[in-house]
Order: structure tokens, then C-alpha cells, then sequence
């Protein structure tokens, strides 16, 4: 990782962070504020980015929105990464029928593609932002599953290890101080890379209209409703747009950076 | 020998996994609170009439123990009966024959057009500058983050509704292809040249690859004859991935363009609750990706035969 | 540009010329090329058609009977009576009609020589059967159910002619079997079975039903018998100039829009308001057909809390200040409306006063009904219960404009201390969540011709479900004194009286603040340059495309 991209994606996480945790420093407005007569108003210094079909500042709700969007990435990232940390760990640290079998429950899992799982999940519980979190970081959970697992097999029986057994800890001991650790870090990149992915998923649920209800600021719901008024005001759906592109982006880079490979998200 | 018990396995694998998903999907369907005769038939906003109600019961056995409904259940997808859509009033098999063509047509399509332009672009960052090379990188890394509805929302606005080029919506001639594949092809691209990158680069520097330049083969000469084979292989082993990234996709895709297909249909049939269909969609969306998971593995056997492990 | 509506022609008059004189308020085409229209009929060619709207599940509109229903079977069926261009109900299947002395028997009295697609002829009775098909609660009729729902038997008298019996007279029957929802069918084909039926009902209409490929296309062609049931000199051929129709189905608005700019179809419905604008400009047609029956409104349910209390409602409804939102989201293609009737039903009244904002006036109706406290949010409450409203609102009913008024609607109503908690709902889950009353205000459209609507909507019957399972009254008024209003008006003989007893009745409602009246049903069709003979529409203003022809 260059100095650089270090720098970058640190300021890049820190900003995002900043504006997740504290919108209104950055954009005072109320990202709810209707204003009618100040309907379709095209960027100018008033308004950066423009006004959208119900003169709302699309500045202020892309600013606002970024709390919901990435909780939404973060919270499929993490309800996947944790079902993939049980099952992975318990398929590589189990006798070789069990691990099978969860290795085809994985594959059961991973052979509905990603927005389809969603859609099924929806049709069972309806549409929402919790059920689009669950059903995106459940049909992402196989993927990391699989490389938790692969881990852990490495690891099994590398060196550290081995020292570790030889000098007598326990079995528990030794997973949580060497194994989960040591599978954890590739795992970092994976989940940037996740995050970002989880993102693109949520807005597809938004534009399907099973996703996060109006008017919340969230990306996807702006960018789905902005494309109706794509040739009118394309500033209504360029900046959210561009928000979910620039993170998802920005989490490809410092995940590539980590070392990550693009693949298994 | 070895290909037949490969073979064998990873049909049993498959039918593994397909009882799998078919019973997470009898489970799921027991959790919806109600009737589950009123949520197969589309859940208390469908309205469903007394005997429409029977006739579901009498269909999947609701009367009987839980036990002996989850055996029918299985018994009759063995025979290869999915229902019938209580929406569209047709057999559930009937209508994946109309629509599964469709979305394995698109998606080959994309997969193909993906995999052209990640060739060509992995060949040309060997020739590119130290700028054409960021730039190349960022062009790809932004692909790949861009929502599938927006972009095609974009590219009909642009050569559509603006150039008029192309046809926003099927016409018959098969031009109305063009912008739906381009949608799901450029993101899927822009994984795929990055994938490939990485492991052209490895390729070029190993030592084979070093000694043809030694011997005097031009760059490209050396890509073509070694480099392609390792690039490709990782992305091939992708192509599970892809397939099934690219069936995500072609919900998106399928709703922008108005397109039938397995994706339009499955939104329809989520929007309706409707059961049967539901259930259809998921055993056949997860059969295409383990025949396409067979494919791959297959191919990879036969171009590397020994470096094939589980 | 503007030319006046027609339905269905009677009188004579070439497809060049446009029939002007009696015009129903509001209803205007605008032809893109006028030349065209002046040009002989070209015979042949499909026209292609792309509807936003969900597909049917059923394309026989006795069955459940929606708007998407109607515009689709309008090209297949044909109705009883129809709406001339003055408004008037007049014959169409039907040659003549009359009434008994105690209004009690109907007598209906069919065109000969009428055939129906499968090659039946059109006898009396298939009436009795048509009529009985709606009652059956095997089909699960709503609209044409609650259309017919007066008739207690029909008995053939002759080959064609029918007697109607009635429970109590109806002097809105004929308005009621102009109605695609009440087409008649070939009795033969309604024996095939709903799942057969569905797929492809067999009607009078010019064009007929070819094969239906679900998720794809509805394929129609023309009906070579096709009779037209009046006269019009200046056509020389009754059947259609069109081979046929391909009806698709695009939902995304925008992609129907650049569908229609770059030719692949002729014809879209459910057209964008911002894109009316930009169509007219880039030379494409517009035809704005408002729906009769309702106009578009938010019923507010009266049957419990907090709307319950007629003061809060008019609270709700003074802090609202729709107007700005109606002119910047519909760019001037929705006028306001303060009726409970669309523009096209001449018995409507308007009463504007009812729905001027008062915040002031609001602020002080909600303290006096004790929701004087706010909430850390800014929300009232009362007894520990915030005042919160829910609104489900279907994405199949409401296009994108409405949801964003919708969403300024509950941001207005927040500053005045309302919580509107929006629920966007596909068609089945708002049904669902109408069907077991969790919502406190919804925008549920509903097409009929004539006032009589009123009866459906208002009337305290409506608040028991039809055999589909939908109630039309959902703002749930019980009202004695409306319901006998409401009944006198639908059974008396004399066209004043019927006026004044409707006039009475809308006061009630309006005054009771049982209804926020928007806009009418907006109805906005778009079609390209190559496109001729547009306007013509059945009684509830779905377009036929019997006139049309495709000039290149």
C-alpha cells in the first residue's frame, strides 16, 4: 500500500465518518424541508446541487443520506461477516462430514444469486430496510463464509500454530487468539470491498421500490426517484449517484489496498 | 474414471443443495404468519375465494401433519411439479420455460461482451502510460460501483432518447439487446479487467514470460501466447460468480427495459406473494448456477487438468 | 392544436373531421400533425402500445375491474349503452330502452346482426348471462358487482330483447352498463371457465383477442365481422383500419417515454407530467382524458380515531397548502380540484372555501380537541398517543408526482403537528391493509360514470366488503340522513330533483371534511407523429383505437 493510498483512504474514511456521524456541520439544512416554488431548480450557489421535485436541497439530503446509506452497507456487511464467521469457523474446525455438509449449505446458499435472495426474502417478509439488510448480508455471507473457512484451514496448520499447540493452550484458547485473528485481516479487505457492494444492493431495492420508505434521504431511494426526472433535473440523481459510486469505489481502492481480491464479494 | 466420479459428484452435490434451498423455502413459507393456504394463494390483500383456499390445502396437503406435508411437498417437485402460479393462473414449470431462455440469452450475452472488454482492456494497461494506467484503473473501479438502473437509465437517455440510436425497449430486430447487455455487462467489466490485471501482471513477470521477452517476443506477442491463459484462468473460475452477480443484475435490468424474464418475474410473483412461483424461481435460479458451476469446472479440467482441487 | 374529445361517434362526420360542438369540460387532444388527420386512412399496420400500468391477472373486466382492466378490454368488448360527445348516455349494443312506470322493470332491446368473435350472435341472451356472470361471486366482481347490483333477475322476452327486473329503481343503470366493467361477453366463451375467459375474452369489439403471452404482450387484431353498432356515414369499411394492437406492458416511466420518442411504440399511458410538456414541444400527441366518477382525492377513515372527530379532519385538512405542490410536480397538466366529482361529471359541486389553508384556524380546532400538547419531535399528543396518521399508499395507483405530493403532505402536516407515516405498498398489500382497516387516510381512485358513484363511495352499504373483498367507502362515512339522501337521488325519475338531492349529498361530505379533493383522475395519453385518428374513448374516457391508423 503506497503512502499515499494510505493517506487517501484514511482522509476518505474519516470524512465519511464525519459526515455519517455529524450531517448538519456540514449541511445546516433540514434535509425534509419542502419549498414547492423552489422546485427543480438546477445547481447554483444557493443550491450546489440543485433542488429536487419537491425543492428539497439535494446537497443537504446527499450530506444526510450518507448515515442511512452506510448503515444500511455496514449493517448487511456485518449481519453477513457474522454468519460467515460461525459457519466458515465450524466448517474448518469440524470433522470432515460436517464440514461437508456445511459447505453445501454454503453452496444452497451461494447458488441464489444476491438480489434474488433479497427479493425472496422480501416475499416473505415484505419489503423494508430490515429485511434488505438481512436478505443483502445473508446473500453475501457463502462468499466470506468460504474464505473464513479457507483461512482457517491455512492456518490450521501453519506454524504459529503448532507452536501454540506445542506449548499446551487449549482448544478454545488457541481459536481465539491465533485463528481468528490471524483469519480476520484478509477478511478486513473483503469487507470494505463488502460494504461498498452492499451499498450498490440497497439502492437496487430502493429503485425496485422494496427498500427504504420516502422521504428518508437515503442514496438509492434519491437516485430512484430522480431517475423519473432524469431528462428534467439530472442533478437529482447525478449526486446521489455519485455518492454511491464514490464510496463504493473508495471501499473497492482500500480494500485493494488491504490486499483484498475483488472476487470473493 | 475420475471425470465420471467427478461427475457423479457433483450431481449429488447439486441435488444437495437444490433440497436445500426447496426446504428453507418450505420453512419460510410455514413462518409467514396466517393461513398458509391464504399466503401460498397471495396473503389477505389477494382476496383468495373459499375454494381457491380448499383447493390450495387440498394441493398441499395443509391438513395433514407438518411431516407429511414437507415429504409432498418434495415429492412433488421430484416429479418435477412446481404448481401453478395462482397469479398468472399457468403451470410454474410452463412459465419458466417462457421466461428462463430470455434471461440466459441476456445474460450470456453480458457475460461475453464482459469478458471482451476486460480482455481488452487488461491488454491495453500493458501498453498504457503511467497516467493512461490510474486512469484506467479509476474507469474500472467506478464501473464496477456503478447501480445497474442508473446506468441504464443513462444509456437510454443518452442513445435513445437523445441520439436515437438504439431502441429503449425490444423491437423485435434484436438491437433492443443492446442496451440492456451493455447495462449488465459494464459493471461485471469492470470486476473482471481488475481481476485480470492482477493476474496478467503476476503472469508477464514470471519467469516464462520473461524468458520469451528474452528471446526477443514483443509484450504482446508474450500476452497472447502465455499471459491470456493466466489471466483467464482466475476469471473463469469466476464465471460462477459472475453468472450469478449477472442474475442479480438482470432483475434491475429486466425492470428499466421492460423485459421479460426470470427477473421481471420473480419481482412480479414477490410483488403478488406468489408462493408457487417464488419457489420455482429459487430451485431454478440456484440449478442454472450449479450447471454453470459443472461448466466451469469442466472447462477448467480440461485446460488444467492437474491443478483442479475442491 | 386543441381539439375536442369524441366518444364514441354517432353522428356522421369523416375521421378528418373532427367532431367539435358538444364537448365535455377539460377532455382535449392535441394532434401533432393536423395534415394528418386531413389525409385518407391507411389500412393496416400494428400499432404498438406500452402501458405503465401492472398487467392484469385477468383480461376480462367482469373479474376484480380496474382502470388497466378497462383500457385494454375497451379495444374487445363493447358495452350495452355508451357516453356520447354531449355527454349523454345513448344506446350502443343496445338499439332502445325503456322504463316501466314504477321504474321497476328495464326493458333493453339489442341491435340485430351483431356477432361475437367466436361467431355467436349477439341474442338477449347473453344479457341474463353477462348480468349474471357479474353476480356470480365466483368471478369476484367489484366494480361491474356494484354496477348491477339493483338487477334481481333479467328475462329474455324475445331473441333480443331482455326485461330487467329491479329490487328499487335505478336512474343509473344505463350510465352503469356503459362501463367496460359491464361489457357483455359471448355467453358461450363465459362457459369456457375463468381461467379460460381470462386469458381471451370474446366480445363485439373491432378488435379481438389473439393470444395473451403473460409478462410480455397482449396481441389483438382485427375483428373482419366487426359490425358497427351506429351509423356513421363516413366510414366506408366497419371494421378497424389497424391489423391489430400489440399491448405491452413497460412500467418504468421513463423507459415508455424514450420507447415512444424513438418510435418503437406509438401510443403510452399513464405519461409523466413533466414529460406532457416536453412531448407537446418535440411534436408528439397528447390526448387528456380525465376519468369520470370520482375525482382523485385522500378519503379520511372517520370510522376511528383520531378522524374520528370531524374537527381534526378539518384541522388536517386547513394545514395543508396543496396547491404549490400540485402546480410545481403536475407543470400545469392537473388543475386543483374541490369536488368529490371529476370535471367531467356535470352534477359535481365545488366548494372552495372548505379547503383554503388556516394554519391558525387548524393550531386552534386540534387544541380545543385536546391535542394541545406536542412531543419532543414537534408531534401533538393526547393521552400519551401521538397524532399519527397512516397512509398507505399503492405505487401501482399513485405515479410518481402523486407520491411526491404525498410526501410534501406529510411534511406540511408535520409543522402542524401531524405525523403521516407513508407506507409505499405494492397493489396486493394495500389492498391488504384496506381490507383490515390499518390506515387512517388513503387515496384509492375510483371510476364510475356518472354521479352514482356517489353511492359507492359514500353511501354507509360501502362499508361492507363485495365479493372481491373491496370496499369502496373508505372513508368510512355512516351518515342516515346521506344514505337517504343518496338512495332518493338514485331512484328518482326527475332530472332535477336527482340534481339537487346530489348537490345535498356532496355538502354533507364536503362540509363534513370526510375528503381532500386534489385533481380529477389524471388519464394522459402521449403518441407519436405517425400517428392518426386519436380521441375517440369509451364512457369512462379509455381511448379506442377503432378511428386509429398509423400513417406511415
Amino acid at each position: 500500500m503506497s503512502r499515499w493510498a494510505r493517506i487517501g483512504s484514511t482522509l476518505f474514511v474519516l470524512l465519511l465518518l464525519l459526515v455519517a456521524l455529524v450531517p448538519g456541520w456540514l449541511a445546516p439544512g433540514d434535509p425534509l424541508a419542502i419549498d414547492p416554488a423552489e422546485a427543480f431548480q438546477s445547481p447554483s450557489p444557493a443550491h450546489p446541487m440543485g433542488t429536487d421535485e419537491s425543492g428539497r436541497d439535494v446537497l443537504t439530503r446527499v450530506v444526510h443520506g450518507a448515515r442511512d446509506s452506510l448503515v444500511i452497507g455496514i449493517a448487511a456487511t456485518a449481519l453477513g461477516m457474522g454468519v460467515a464467521i460461525v459457519l466458515g469457523t465450524a466448517a474448518a474446525l469440524s470433522p470432515r462430514w460436517l464440514d461437508a455438509g456445511i459447505l453445501r449449505l454454503l453452496e444452497a446458499l451461494y447458488a441464489i444469486p444476491s438480489l434474488l435472495m433479497a427479493l425472496l426474502i422480501i416475499a416473505f417478509t415484505g419489503p423494508g430496510v430490515g429485511p434488505a439488510i438481512v436478505a443483502v448480508g445473508l446473500s453475501t455471507a457463502p462468499g466470506y463464509a468460504r474464505l473464513v473457512r479457507s483461512q482457517i484451514r491455512t492456518l490450521r496448520h501453519s506454524e504459529m500454530l503448532q507452536a501454540a499447540t506445542v506449548l499446551g493452550r487449549g482448544t478454545l484458547l488457541r481459536v481465539r487468539n491465533h485463528l481468528v485473528p490471524n483469519a480476520l485481516r484478509p477478511l478486513l479487505a473483503l469487507i470494505t470491498l463488502g460494504v461498498g457492494q452492499a451499498v450498490i444492493w440497497a439502492s437496487a431495492l430502493s429503485f425496485l421500490g422494496l427498500g427504504t420508505p420516502p422521504p428518508a434521504p437515503e442514496w438509492g431511494a434519491m437516485l430512484a426517484a430522480g431517475r423519473t426526472y432524469l431528462h428534467l433535473a439530472w442533478w437529482m440523481s447525478l449526486f446521489p449517484g455519485l455518492a454511491i459510486v464514490v464510496v463504493a469505489a473508495g471501499a473497492t481502492m482500500i480494500g485493494r489496498a488491504l490486499g483484498g481480491k475483488v472476487n470473493a464479494a | 474414471m475420475g471425470t465420471l466420479r467427478w461427475a457423479a459428484g457433483r450431481v449429488g452435490g447439486a441435488l444437495v443443495v437444490l433440497w436445500l434451498v426447496a426446504t428453507a423455502i418450505f420453512i419460510g413459507v410455514r413462518l409467514i404468519p396466517g393461513d398458509p393456504a391464504e399466503a401460498i394463494m397471495g396473503g389477505p390483500g389477494s382476496q383468495a375465494s373459499a375454494e381457491a383456499l380448499a383447493a390450495a390445502r387440498a394441493d398441499y396437503g395443509l391438513d395433514e401433519p407438518l411431516r407429511v406435508q414437507y415429504l409432498m411437498f418434495l415429492g412433488k417437485l421430484l416429479r418435477l411439479d412446481f404448481g401453478t402460479s395462482y397469479a398468472l393462473r399457468d403451470p410454474v414449470l410452463g412459465i419458466m420455460g417462457q421466461v428462463l431462455p430470455q434471461t440466459i440469452v441476456l445474460s450470456l450475452l453480458a457475460l461475453l461482451l464482459a469478458w471482451v472488454l476486460a480482455l481488452v482492456f487488461a491488454a491495453a494497461s500493458l501498453r498504457a502510460t503511467r497516467v493512461g494506467a490510474v486512469l484506467g484503473n479509476a474507469v474500472e473501479i467506478i464501473a464496477a460501483a456503478v447501480p445497474h438502473f442508473w446506468l441504464g437509465a443513462v444509456l437510454i437517455m443518452v442513445f435513445s432518447s437523445t441520439l436515437g440510436w438504439l431502441p429503449a425497449v425490444d423491437n423485435g430486430t434484436g438491437a433492443g439487446l443492446v442496451l440492456p447487455v451493455l447495462t449488465l455487462a459494464l459493471p461485471l467489466a469492470g470486476f473482471l479487467t481488475q481481476l485480470m490485471r492482477d493476474s496478467l501482471s503476476t503472469a508477464l513477470a514470471s519467469p516464462f514470460s520473461l524468458a520469451a521477452r528474452a528471446r526477443g517476443d514483443s509484450r504482446l506477442q508474450v500476452f497472447w501466447r502465455h499471459g491470456l491463459r493466466h489471466a483467464a484462468l482466475p476469471a473463469l473460475g469466476m464465471t460462477g460468480w459472475a453468472f450469478s452477480s449477472l442474475l442479480s443484475g438482470a432483475v434491475v435490468v429486466e425492470a428499466v427495459f421492460a423485459r421479460p424474464g426470470l427477473g421481471r418475474a420473480l419481482l412480479s410473483a414477490v410483488l403478488s406473494r406468489d408462493i408457487p412461483m417464488v419457489t420455482g424461481i429459487a430451485l431454478f435460479s440456484a440449478a442454472i448456477y450449479m450447471v454453470v458451476m459443472a461448466l466451469t469446472e469442466g472447462i477448467e479440467r480440461a485446460l488444467h487438468p492437474a491443478g483442479v482441487d475442491s | 392544436m386543441q381539439r375536442t374529445i369524441r366518444t364514441r361517434r354517432l353522428v356522421t362526420g369523416t375521421v378528418a373531421l373532427p367532431l367539435a360542438a358538444a364537448l365535455l369540460a377539460g377532455c382535449s387532444a392535441s394532434a401533432p400533425g393536423e395534415q394528418a388527420q386531413d389525409t385518407a386512412p391507411v389500412i393496416g399496420g400494428t400499432l404498438v402500445y406500452a402501458s405503465g400500468d401492472a398487467e392484469p391477472t385477468c383480461l376480462d373486466p367482469h373479474v376484480g375491474g380496474n382502470y388497466p382492466q378497462a383500457l385494454v378490454a375497451s379495444q374487445y368488448l363493447e358495452s350495452l349503452f355508451t357516453k356520447d360527445a354531449a355527454g349523454q348516455i345513448v344506446p350502443w349494443l343496445a338499439e332502445s330502452t325503456e322504463l316501466s312506470e314504477d321504474g321497476l322493470t328495464r326493458t333493453i332491446t339489442l341491435r340485430d346482426g351483431i356477432t361475437f368473435h367466436d361467431g355467436s350472435k349477439l341474442t338477449s341472451e347473453a344479457i341474463k348471462a353477462n348480468i349474471e356472470h357479474l353476480q356470480n361471486p365466483d368471478t369476484k366482481s367489484s366494480t361491474g358487482y356494484l354496477a348491477v347490483g339493483k338487477v334481481l333477475q333479467v328475462e329474455p322476452v324475445d331473441e333480443l330483447t331482455a326485461e330487467l327486473q329491479l329490487s328499487a329503481p335505478d336512474n343509473a343503470l344505463l350510465e352503469s352498463l356503459s362501463m367496460p366493467w359491464s361489457a357483455i361477453q359471448s355467453p358461450d366463451a363465459l362457459k369456457r371457465g375463468q381461467a379460460v375467459n381470462c386469458e381471451a375474452p370474446v366480445g363485439t369489439g373491432p378488435f379481438k383477442v389473439e393470444s395473451w403471452q403473460h409478462q410480455q404482450a397482449v396481441n389483438l387484431v382485427r375483428y373482419e365481422d366487426y359490425v358497427l353498432p351506429a351509423q356513421d356515414a363516413g366510414r366506408e369499411r366497419d371494421t378497424a383500419y389497424l391489423d391489430g394492437i400489440t399491448w405491452r406492458f413497460i412500467p418504468e416511466a421513463a423507459t415508455r417515454y424514450a420507447a415512444l420518442q424513438s418510435g418503437e411504440v406509438h401510443v403510452i399511458d399513464n405519461a409523466q407530467p413533466d414529460t406532457i410538456a416536453s412531448a407537446e414541444g418535440a411534436g408528439l400527441g397528447h390526448l387528456d382524458a380525465p376519468r369520470p366518477g370520482a375525482s382523485n382525492r385522500i378519503e379520511l377513515n372517520s370510522s376511528k380515531a383520531p378522524f374520528d372527530d370531524a374537527a381534526v379532519r378539518e384541522a388536517f385538512i386547513r394545514s395543508l397548502d396543496v396547491n404549490a405542490g400540485i402546480d410545481s410536480l403536475f407543470f400545469g397538466t392537473a388543475p386543483r380540484s374541490y369536488s368529490l366529482l371529476s370535471s367531467v361529471e356535470p352534477l359535481g359541486i365545488a366548494q372552495e372555501q372548505l379547503f383554503s389553508p388556516d394554519a391558525a384556524k387548524a393550531a386552534q380546532l386540534l387544541d380545543d380537541a385536546g391535542w394541545g400538547e406536542r412531543d419532543a419531535e414537534g408531534y401533538r399528543v393526547k393521552d400519551g398517543q401521538r397524532l399519527s396518521l397512516d397512509f398507505p399508499v399503492s405505487t401501482n395507483q399513485s405515479v410518481p408526482a402523486e407520491q411526491s405530493l404525498f410526501e410534501q403532505i406529510q411534511a406540511s402536516a408535520k409543522e402542524a403537528g401531524f405525523e403521516v407515516r407513508i407506507q409505499l405498498l405494492d397493489l396486493s398489500s394495500w389492498y391488504g391493509a384496506l381490507a383490515e382497516h390499518k390506515y387512517n387516510m388513503v387515496s384509492a381512485p375510483y371510476t364510475k360514470v356518472g354521479p352514482s358513484v356517489l353511492q359507492v363511495i359514500f353511501h354507509s352499504d360501502s362499508t361492507t366488503p363485495a365479493p372481491s373483498g373491496y370496499f369502496a367507502n373508505n372513508a368510512q362515512v355512516t351518515d342516515d340522513e346521506l344514505d337517504d339522501l343518496l338512495t332518493r337521488a338514485g331512484q328518482t325519475n326527475d332530472a332535477a330533483e336527482r340534481e339537487q338531492l346530489y348537490a345535498q349529498a356532496q355538502r354533507i361530505v364536503l362540509e363534513g371534511h370526510y375528503v381532500l379533493p386534489l385533481y380529477d383522475q389524471q388519464n394522459h395519453f402521449l403518441y407519436g407523429k405517425d400517428v392518426a385518428g386519436m380521441g375517440a374513448t369509451t364512457a369512462v374516457s379509455s381511448p379506442i383505437y377503432y378511428d386509429v391508423f398509423l400513417t406511415n
